[in-house]
């Protein structure tokens, strides 16, 4: 059928026959990649943002799969229980934290039934607000039910595994090829080329090594081992490359997802001046008057490639005006969900016990980066630990953004040119390696057989395996019989 | 038809095929070239070992004879790897050869619908489309017809041996090779392939110095391979432990040109596993010195078996180089090492019941599917006269699965991968090795034994009684809780006050026979019985972990191939991969996806077809 699709017509131009060979073969590529990471499981809830990432009015997440709507059902609260509801429906209605009952979005759910959706799977799809804040919070929460995030296309592989989509339907292929060039392109701008099969690959060898060693020993137990000793250090050396290699999750994810920065301070103290700055367009009212900016405003900008969702607040004071105030509340909030709070002083005045509370009650987070604004006006001298700016000159700006960088990325792992993780599957993979891995590292500490420290190397394998491919139990034999003189 | 069954070969695959055809009603030729070389343990004495004991019992718990026949000829016995964990224990017994042989001879001649007879298989009789078996014909001129056959020719099919210069046609030292079946099978359109293996010297017992070597004593206490056998009485004759030296090396090294396998005479592939000492010489040079087990052949033969130092140079070089060994300084050879070159057909020519896919009716097993050992082979016979006789009754075949028995593994292995050099199971073969303990093997199989016939109701019985006892043990160990009188007993028991005696267990520094000395209910029951449980408990959390990456290798066998699928019209399968698939024809995704150089791509292409044909 594919061959039949790709020929159909005879006068096919080459161009066109050539993007048709291309998408053709990426996704074989890409049937492969899902296969083997999927361990062929491919029924279980996925979840994906349907519309790009960024600002907008509506933003459409879209899931799919096995109890996917009981799943929603118990997250959402409409006029009926969504697991009730007919087939191609739409219902209005909020999601909450089952948690803590907090209120996530407003939303319209539409529901699908199997097989009559896009997959062919019960579906639903979410018509939210088109916030990025408002976005992570209801994909964690989607997360946090058992959906997981679905890889590039997989809703298109369902759709053509369950048959409801042709592998010539010029839809598919486009998304695919879609797809895999955004993957491209990400790959492209974080250095990974190749470089992530390259580490896991060499995991792989040291690890079948190590288990040979193992396994020889088990499958000739009458024979004396010169190197009877599973190696230790290598394992510790292994498992903090492991770990190394599971943090850059974290970079990843901030280069593709980006982070939000909050802007905070007293009244004054000049935080919509430093947000047109770095907006470059004016887009708060910056006036004299304290307490201007009541509500808070939003722009996007992009910070050494991080992507930045930045927020100007309110500024800080008690008030009695219930306008203010409500500013003021929304503003905590802001502050609550920031990657970063960047604080600002009013150099002019210096630090006051406002200042010193704020300070004091962010400092252990990680996320507050203090700046020492209208440094050309004030003669103070600027305390060590805060980076003086000055919102009106620009000046200082640029070692304000490598500060965020560094509070972001620490020294940051895509400076250097080893590989980064930015799927959530490749993190759940190596989670499961590192779990594993760690399972041997306490089983050698108590002494555990080795039958049983093999079962938690091969699952350590079998998870490097779903992502570039399995280890048979032959390359296990061959280093074996490579590396030991045994056999009678 | 003169017979319901022919059973080709009078090795262990042949004896377990024959006899498990003849005990399921069918009137079944055993014929073989000599019928006084049944049974022989042609090259190492002993039965068992990692994986292979586990199959021995596995054979056992299916109705199949190689259990009790150690069982009642062993000289030593010992369970491997105590330290090394529950999962990769294994029995193993050195055999009396002699007695093993008549024991199985004697077996056979006494099995009724089972005749014996002395003579040489040359040729196969096929309908006119070469579609189906017929029957056999033999070196005398026979034609002998059944509707099945099973061919166990071992290392006899064009079988040559090898010693230094020395060249015969041979399949074991003095007996002749069969000549003209490999022929035959090739014309029929067989592939048929050389394999290499090798044996060592078997040396005079007086001629050596036991001051100089080390002694490995059995354990003690002798356990029975067999879930029929309760005690084994038997007698216990030690090995003996030496190694080779420097000057041992210098003289294979300086000799290796006359070496067959190294001037080239031998074309056949042999075993990695099981080196020559030729070959451990020249491809680990920095090895000092060979570990050598002097093993006796029986306990009334002055035979004994070198252990580790296979060698096919010429026998003088054997003997000189012998003799650089401590405690066999004045050694006399009294047979010398060789090597043997065979044809073998390759296994994926064979569907899972081991029934050939160019000829319907006849099974293949043993070393001629390209393995090695003794267990292999029983394993594959009885598989395959089980499978022999539910073609004849037309009942669905039995085929194992990896997740539930070694020998599962081992078929699957062939079948679906082939193999290029003798197939010897290990441990690290099987996926989910926890799950196979061998003291599991009845747990395991017994029912599908049951079920076939092999197994009679008193063994039935016995079976239930025991499933029974092991539950109460289980029930009597998750109900009985630690009280201030058991830790008066046992003080270290104080942290786990008020918790069953299953959690202690848990705990590694806690065993079963501590809970013995606190509860006598727990004494009631036997040793093996108690600890079978006591593992169960004690690595619960692995045996959970095994058993969900079980449940999800169950996904993919439960998808069942039609047998008539065609590759053809699947189009977006790649060419290699589509070739694999119409060769080996797999019964399940599962088995597919275990196909070397079949992609996952393909895979997930065959996945499409299938689910779209069942309507999904």
């Amino acid at each position: 059928m594919f061959a039949r699709g790709l020929c159909r017509e005879k006068s096919i131009k080459i161009a066109k026959f050539k993007s048709a060979v291309i998408a053709y073969e990426s996704f074989f590529l890409y049937l492969l990649i899902m296969v083997k990471e999927s361990a062929f499981d491919l029924h279980d809830p996925i979840v994906a943002l349907a519309t790009p990432w960024g600002e907008s009015a509506i933003a459409v997440i879209r899931t799919s799969g096995e109890d996917c709507i009981k799943k929603i059902a118990g997250v959402f609260k409409g006029t009926d229980n969504l697991s009730n509801k007919k087939s191609h429906t739409v219902n209005y209605g909020t999601l909450y934290n089952p948690k803590d009952g907090e209120l996530v979005d407003e939303v319209l759910a539409a529901v699908y039934h199997s097989p009559h959706s896009y997959t062919g799977e019960d579906a639903v799809e979410l018509f939210c607000h088109g916030s990025p804040a408002a976005l992570q919070k209801t994909l964690k929460l989607l997360y946090e039910q058992g959906f997981r995030q679905a890889d590039a296309g997989e809703f298109t592989l369902r759709a053509f595994l369950n048959g409801k989509i042709d592998l010539t339907k010029a839809e598919a292929v486009n998304e695919i090829i879609r797809a895999k060039s955004d993957k491209a392109r990400r790959l492209a701008l974080h250095r990974l080329a190749g470089s992530i099969e390259k580490t896991i690959n060499s995991f792989k060898t040291r690890l079948v090594d190590m288990l040979s060693a193992l396994e020889v020993m088990i499958d000739y137990p009458d024979e004396q081992y010169e190197h009877n000793e599973f190696p230790p250090q290598e394992f510790k050396k292994l498992l903090a490359e492991v770990h190394a290699l599971l943090a850059t999750y974290k970079a990843g994810r901030i280069y593709q997802e980006g982070v939000g920065v909050a802007l905070a301070g007293r009244t004054n103290s000049g935080k919509s001046t430093l947000f047109n700055l770095m907006l470059k367009e004016d887009r708060s009212i910056v006036s004299d008057v304290h307490g201007t900016t009541r509500d808070f405003i939003e722009g996007s900008i992009a910070i050494k490639g991080i992507p930045v969702r930045l927020y100007d607040t309110a500024g800080l004071r008690s008030t009695d005006h219930p306008v203010e105030a409500e500013g003021i509340r929304r503003t905590d909030k802001i502050i609550t969900n920031a990657d970063i709070i960047i604080y600002l002083i009013d150099g002019s005045l210096g630090v006051c016990g406002e200042d010193e509370k704020f300070i004091n009650q962010y400092k252990s987070g990680g996320r507050l980066l203090v700046v020492w604004n209208k440094c050309d006006l004030s003669g103070k001298k600027v305390p060590k630990a805060f980076i003086p700016i000055s919102s009106l000159t620009g000046q200082g700006l640029q070692n304000m953004e490598k500060a965020i960088v560094f509070l972001l990325l620490g020294s940051s792992p895509l400076e250097s040119d080893g590989p980064v993780i930015d799927s959530l599957r490749q993190k759940q993979s190596l989670e499961q390696a590192l779990a594993a891995l760690k399972r041997v590292e306490t089983g050698y500490k108590n002494r555990v057989s080795y039958d049983l420290l093999a079962v938690d190397i091969k699952e350590a394998l079998d998870a490097f395996g779903h992502i570039t491919g399995q280890v048979t139990s032959e390359e296990i034999l061959r280093a074996m019989f490579s590396k030991f003189c045994v056999g009678k | 038809m003169d017979f319901d069954a022919i059973a080709i070969g009078g090795g262990h695959a042949g004896i377990e095929a024959g006899l498990a055809l003849a005990r399921l009603g069918f009137k079944t030729l055993f014929i073989t070239q000599n019928l006084d070389c049944i049974a022989k343990l042609s090259c190492n004495p002993a039965i068992g070992g990692l994986a292979k004991g586990n199959v021995v019992r596995e054979i056992d718990a299916l109705g199949g004879q190689m259990a009790r026949l150690i069982d009642s000829t062993m000289i030593q016995f010992r369970i491997l790897n105590r330290s090394k964990g529950p999962a990769v224990q294994a029995p193993r017994a050195q055999a009396d050869k002699a007695a093993y042989a008549l024991l199985a001879k004697q077996t056979l001649e006494q099995q009724k619908n089972l005749s014996l007879f002395q003579d040489t298989v040359v040729d196969l009789i096929c309908d006119g489309k070469m579609k189906k078996i017929k029957g056999v014909v033999t070196e005398r001129g026979n034609r002998i017809t059944a509707g099945v056959v099973v061919l166990t020719t071992g290392t006899f099919m064009e079988a040559r041996i090898f010693i230094g210069d020395y060249m015969t046609s041979s399949g074991r030292l003095g007996e002749p090779a069969a000549v003209g079946l490999g022929e035959s099978l090739r014309k029929i359109g067989f592939e048929v392939g050389r394999l290499k293996t090798g044996t060592p010297a078997r040396v005079l017992k007086s001629s050596l110095d036991f001051s100089r070597l080390e002694e490995q004593k059995g354990d003690e206490i002798q356990l029975p391979f067999s879930f029929s056998n309760h005690r084994i009485e038997r007698p216990h004759v030690p090995c003996y432990i030496t190694y080779t030296t420097e000057a041992t090396h210098k003289i294979i090294r300086d000799n290796i040109k006359y070496s067959p396998l190294y001037g080239g005479k031998i074309v056949g592939i042999g075993p990695r596993y099981c080196p020559s000492i030729e070959d451990k010489v020249m491809r680990f040079p920095d090895r000092g010195r060979h570990q050598i087990f002097v093993e006796p052949e029986g306990l009334n033969t002055e035979e004994m078996y070198l252990n580790g130092i296979s060698s096919s140079l010429p026998e003088q070089v054997q003997e000189r180089f012998l003799r650089t060994v401590p405690g066999l300084e004045r050694v006399v050879i009294m047979k010398p090492g060789y090597a043997v070159e065979y044809d073998y057909i390759n296994p994926t020519q064979l569907y899972p019941n081991l029934e050939s896919k160019l000829l319907q009716g006849l099974f293949i097993a043993g070393q001629t599917n390209g393995t090695s050992g003794y267990e292999e082979a029983a394993a594959q016979g009885l598989l395959a006269g089980i499978n022999a006789a539910l073609k004849l009754q037309k009942k669905k075949p039995l085929i194992l699965s990896r997740a539930e028995s070694y020998i599962g593994v081992l078929i699957d292995d062939l079948v679906t991968l082939g193999t290029k050099e003798p197939y010897r199971l290990f441990t690290s073969r099987a996926e989910y090795r926890l799950c196979l303990r061998h003291d599991t093997a009845d747990m395991r199989l017994f029912s599908k034994g049951y079920a076939i016939g092999l197994q009679n109701n008193e063994a039935n019985e016995r079976f239930e009684a025991k499933v029974e006892k092991l539950n109460a043990i289980n029930e009597l160990l998750h109900k009985r809780k630690v009280d201030t009188h058991d830790i008066s007993a046992e003080p270290l028991l104080s942290k786990y006050k008020g918790k069953t005696f299953a959690r202690i267990l848990k705990d590694p520094a806690f065993t079963m026979s501590v809970l013995k000395k606190l509860d006598g209910a727990l004494n009631d029951f036997s040793a093996a019985l108690s600890t079978q449980i006591e593992l169960d408990i004690k690595y619960a959390g692995y045996l959970k972990r095994q058993q969900e990456q079980v449940a999800r290798f169950k996904r993919l066998e439960k998808l069942i191939i039609p047998s008539e699928f065609n590759y053809d019209s699947a189009k977006g399968l790649s060419k290699e991969s589509r070739e694999k698939l119409k060769t080996i024809r797999p019964l399940s995704v599962g088995q597919a996806s275990r196909i070397s150089g079949v992609r996952n791509s393909d895979i997930a292409v065959l996945l499409v077809y299938l689910t779209k044909k069942s309507g999904a």
